[in-house]
């Protein structure tokens, strides 16, 4: 419930502030870097505090859980597996993401301590996100993290592309926003309460399967959630931020971003909506079904590797939501399995687009690339292996585990559909090998790579190979809400 | 019985040398590391040989470990009579490739050697398999060194031959990727022998659609008519190393997969769609070799009497008696053996005359006899001249048929004379008559290096042919056991 006057029980205690203390750690040091902003302009040592915070707020997440899975903030603060799963891979997604921005921040000139700042407090809002039990809260974690990634998408202010991108992501996201909020609203209206457990309990005791309303609340919710995750038809906003923004931030957006849209969906829809699984479901359906195929359509005719990777993110949203689609908790942590690996080949694709400079951003850029870069070439082989889902790598397992969760909810055409159109995406990723193995270079080979590039592309690699050939205990800690 | 895991031992031992190309293989020493990591494999698998008990249908050097347990996903290796010949076949030729790469591959041979290695593992691997989810994983790794040795180091039209070989591949196996969670789903199990005991939890009409999945995937790799298009471009594309893996072990891979999972697993499903595989076997057998007929390009033709000779193959399998069985799992071997000498034979000699054009050639036989008996050799095995080794297979193959149905015998001894025409055809033009004046001052005579290569080949194409029980004595136990499992005929 929302509590207007706020009762004795229901007053942030110390307690609290504790189990948000992952949250809390990249706050303050985005402060910090607010603080030392000027002095620290040009100057490499945001990017380490980004890095030793964000490292210490998945620490602080896995401590807070040792403590034990409870709830805080007057239950609108979820201390559980689930939460403690996401707020990890975002800490990772922020490292990476850091280590692999620094050459382009640094050339682009950008100014590094904003550039980390909106990167933390993104963060901030995707640990809030997944940590919510509550819409409002979620609204809030949802919108820090938007609010920020407008900013970044923008972030190279001479360049028109990037603003365009900017103005672009801002209009369509601040309508997504609005309707999420209208789709909060009306559940509130509905339930009478906000919070998961409520909402979950109002849903079940009385049957209001047949209620217009309800069917527009869920409706509206799972459409702005769809928005964060451009699942199809609220796509359309990716391909021109990921092409306008810089690298980096692309590639925070197509992993973080998504994973906080799917820890939010996959807590929305199985806990606070769980009862209404009947309606649930064919949403989800058919968001996953389009977002597979017109991702992975689209994507043939691209030329641009960034709206290339942009259109493969939004098929492998509709991957990932096939897992939601079960409804189970096998079903959520399958997605959650899909979402962890699949940040980790994203950001290593990007991390080699990052790595080419100017070069990565077109497909000529790429020919011949095995002859000058042999192990570039073969890093990059491996992420696109990974993307197609073909073992033994991360993308196969993840693949497998969301179509073993679809298959035996009895969405087996489905399945089909979904391992269809991955012999096309096969087809769009095979290409970009094609031209790294086939074909003779033409340009100039890119210059040397800075270290911290090289140890996130090794991170990515790793993960990525390992999580192909050793799944399990991924499977073990992805625990459903 | 050994006691150490001598089927992951052989199956990984490749791998790790392909690692080890990759990162200290510079310059000349890949071919070395390759050649020692290859011989090491046989001298791993080369026992089995005779450690094997072939009166058994049980699974032999078992190993079974945890792997994903959270997914019920098991790790187990373990050979019967059907997987061993195989997997001592694999062994074998990627040792030759080696070989008959040693001059032939000059560009990055670090990445060649580290290729060829990794699809030694898949190969192994996927025989070696004793649950479906290890079979397709290995299934899978096949592919990709696979458009990789194609792409990078094939003719002027491999990139077109790569990406068609890939996606007909992986069109084929995204739906027996399907078909096994469909069945693990059913029967809560992937393990080969406990599927078949589990098999009653799937309904007729379940079966026949997971036939279909897995037929996807199985007639692509043999291929079957229709889906055979990719194997030309493929072939003739492909290095002489990657056509011989190719010839030799991947278009086994489907008819394997026919023989593991779907006669046991799903009987229903056989008796569905078994006279219609029935009939496409012979339309490849007859069809394949009539296009055979007119090639032009030496390693097209070959590539094209493939579809012919697998026809065969399948066309056994699907007689569903002990004869047919058994002749095509032999003649698995056969062609194994012997379109892999064929390509062998075809590489040697564009590496000399650069030219795949039978126009070009003619009278090959004056300036290179040892090469000229050599390939008469192979042209009559593959043509199935009584004595050499397609022969015995071929006879239990329209022996089966015959029990089948006349017609399909009758075909396939049709196919078998247009067999006999196209070989003897081509022999007749690239050895017999005149010698052209532009073959006259190459030096078309085989090298030492080159006769080693095709002499354990030879060797098997006449030992096989004389002694077939060599590899049948393998096969009668486990061809036994999978009949009385499966559909009767």
């Amino acid at each position: 419930m929302i509590a207007f006057v706020p009762q004795a029980d229901q007053l942030v205690t110390g307690a609290d502030l504790v189990l948000a203390l992952p949250e809390l750690i990249l706050v303050v040091a985005s402060l910090v870097l607010l603080l030392l902003a000027r002095g620290i302009r040009q100057s490499p040592v945001a990017g380490r505090v980004t890095v030793v915070a964000a490292l210490a707020a998945g620490a602080a997440s896995c401590w807070v859980l040792s403590r034990g899975a409870t709830t805080g903030f007057a239950g609108m603060f979820a201390v559980d597996g689930y939460a403690q799963f996401f707020k990890v891979l975002v800490a990772a997604v922020l490292v990476v993401a850091t280590l692999v921005a620094r050459k382009t921040i640094a050339a682009e000139k950008i100014p590094h301590a904003e550039y980390h700042t909106l990167l933390l407090l993104a963060a901030t809002g995707m640990m809030l996100a997944a940590s919510s039990l509550d819409l409002l809260t979620l609204y809030l974690g949802l919108e820090l993290m938007t609010l920020c990634s407008f900013v970044l998408v923008g972030i190279a202010v001479d360049r028109p592309a990037s603003n365009e991108a900017a103005i672009k992501y801002f209009l369509l996201g601040s309508f997504a926003s609005a309707i999420l909020l209208f789709g909060i609203s009306l559940t509130y209206g509905i339930t009478g309460a906000t919070d998961y457990a409520t909402i979950a309990a109002t849903l079940a005791e009385r049957s209001l399967s047949e209620s217009p309303l309800l069917f527009a609340a869920i409706g509206l919710v799972a459409a702005g959630l769809a928005f964060k995750i451009a699942a199809v038809p609220f796509h359309a906003w990716a391909p021109d931020a990921y092409q306008g923004a810089l690298t980096p931030v692309a590639a925070f957006l197509a992993s973080g971003s998504k994973a906080a849209g799917l820890a939010a969906l996959g807590r929305v829809t199985l806990v606070a909506f769980g009862p209404e699984k009947d309606f649930v479901t064919p949403v989800l359906v058919v968001l996953a079904a389009l977002s597979i195929l017109v991702g992975s359509v689209l994507a043939l005719a691209q030329t641009d590797v960034k709206r290339l990777l942009a259109y493969s993110s939004i098929s492998h949203a509709g991957y990932a939501l096939l897992g939601l689609i079960a409804g189970t908790p096998d079903g959520v942590s399958a997605t959650m399995t899909y979402a962890f690996f699949y940040v980790f080949m994203t950001l290593g694709a990007f991390g080699v687009v990052i790595a080419l400079g100017k070069r990565g951003e077109s497909l000529d850029g790429y020919e011949g690339l095995a002859a000058q870069r042999p192990v570039t070439a073969a890093l990059m082989l491996v992420f696109l292996l990974s993307l197609t889902g073909i073992p033994p790598t991360a993308g196969f397992a993840a693949k497998f585990v969301v179509i073993v969760a679809a298959v035996r909810e009895g969405h087996v055409v489905l399945a089909v559909l979904a391992v269809a159109c991955s012999v096309v995406s096969a087809f769009i990723y095979m290409r970009i090998a094609v031209l790294m193995y086939m074909k003779e270079p033409r340009q100039t080979a890119p210059a040397r790579f800075p270290v911290a590039l090289t140890a996130a592309l090794a991170l990515a690699a790793l993960v990525t190979l390992i999580g192909g050939v050793l799944p399990g205990s991924l499977a073990q800690w992805a625990v459903s809400p | 019985m050994s006691g150490y895991p001598v089927l992951t031992v052989a199956t990984f031992l490749p791998l790790a040398g392909a690692v080890v190309t990759l990162f200290a293989g510079g310059g000349r020493r890949a071919r070395w590391i390759g050649l020692v990591t290859t011989l090491a494999t046989l001298a791993v698998v080369a026992p089995l040989y005779w450690q094997f008990d072939r009166g058994s249908t049980a699974l032999q050097f078992v190993e079974t470990a945890e792997w994903i347990p959270e997914w019920d996903v098991a790790y187990g290796m373990g050979v019967d009579g059907i997987s061993l010949p195989f997997i001592l076949l694999s062994a074998v030729l990627t040792v030759l490739c080696v070989t008959v790469s040693w001059k032939a591959v000059k560009t990055r041979e670090r990445e060649f050697y580290a290729a060829l290695l990794v699809a030694e593992t898949a190969m192994i691997g996927l025989f070696a398999a004793s649950n479906l989810f290890l079979f397709f994983v290995f299934w899978e790794l096949m592919v990709v060194p696979m458009f990789l040795l194609i792409g990078v180091w094939g003719g002027p039209d491999r990139v077109y031959a790569a990406v068609k070989f890939l996606i007909f591949t992986l069109a084929g196996s995204v739906l027996m990727l399907v078909g096994m969670i469909a069945l693990q789903t059913a029967c809560d199990t992937l393990d080969f022998k406990a599927l078949v005991l589990a098999r009653d939890a799937l309904g007729s009409k379940e079966q026949a659609w997971l036939f279909a999945a897995f037929l996807a995937a199985f007639a692509v790799k043999v291929p079957m008519f229709p889906v055979h298009t990719w194997l030309p471009n493929a072939h003739t594309e492909a290095p002489t190393a990657g056509s011989v893996i190719l010839a030799g072990i991947l278009l086994k891979m489907g008819a394997y997969g026919f023989l593991r999972v779907s006669l046991p697993i799903l009987p229903d499903g056989v008796e569905v769609f078994r006279t219609f595989l029935l009939v496409v076997s012979v339309v490849a057998i007859v069809y394949g070799a009539y296009v055979t007929l007119v090639q032009t390009d030496v390693k097209r033709l070959i590539a094209y009497s493939s579809v012919s000779h697998m026809g065969f193959v399948t066309l056994g399998i699907f007689t569903l008696n002990q004869n047919g069985v058994e002749g095509a799992v032999l003649q698995m071997i056969n062609h194994g053996v012997i379109s892999a000498a064929l390509f062998l034979c075809v590489g040697m000699i564009y590496e000399r005359t650069h030219t795949r054009e039978i126009a070009d050639y003619g009278g090959v036989g004056k300036v290179a006899p040892a090469y000229a008996s050599l390939l008469a050799l192979f042209c009559l095995a593959a043509a199935g001249l009584p004595g050499l080794n397609s022969f015995v297979g071929e006879l239990l193959i329209i022996g089966g048929a015959f029990e089948t149905g006349a017609w399909f015998g009758a075909l396939a001894i049709w196919g078998v004379a247009l067999g006999t025409a196209y070989l003897v055809w081509l022999y007749y033009r690239v050895v017999m008559g005149a010698t052209k004046p532009k073959l006259q001052a190459l030096k078309l005579e085989l090298n030492a290096r080159e006769l080693a290569t095709l002499a354990p080949l030879a060797l098997l194409a006449v030992g096989l042919g004389l002694h077939p029980e060599t590899v049948l004595s393998f096969l009668h136990a486990p061809v036994a056991e999978l009949l009385s499992l499966g559909a009767g005929p």
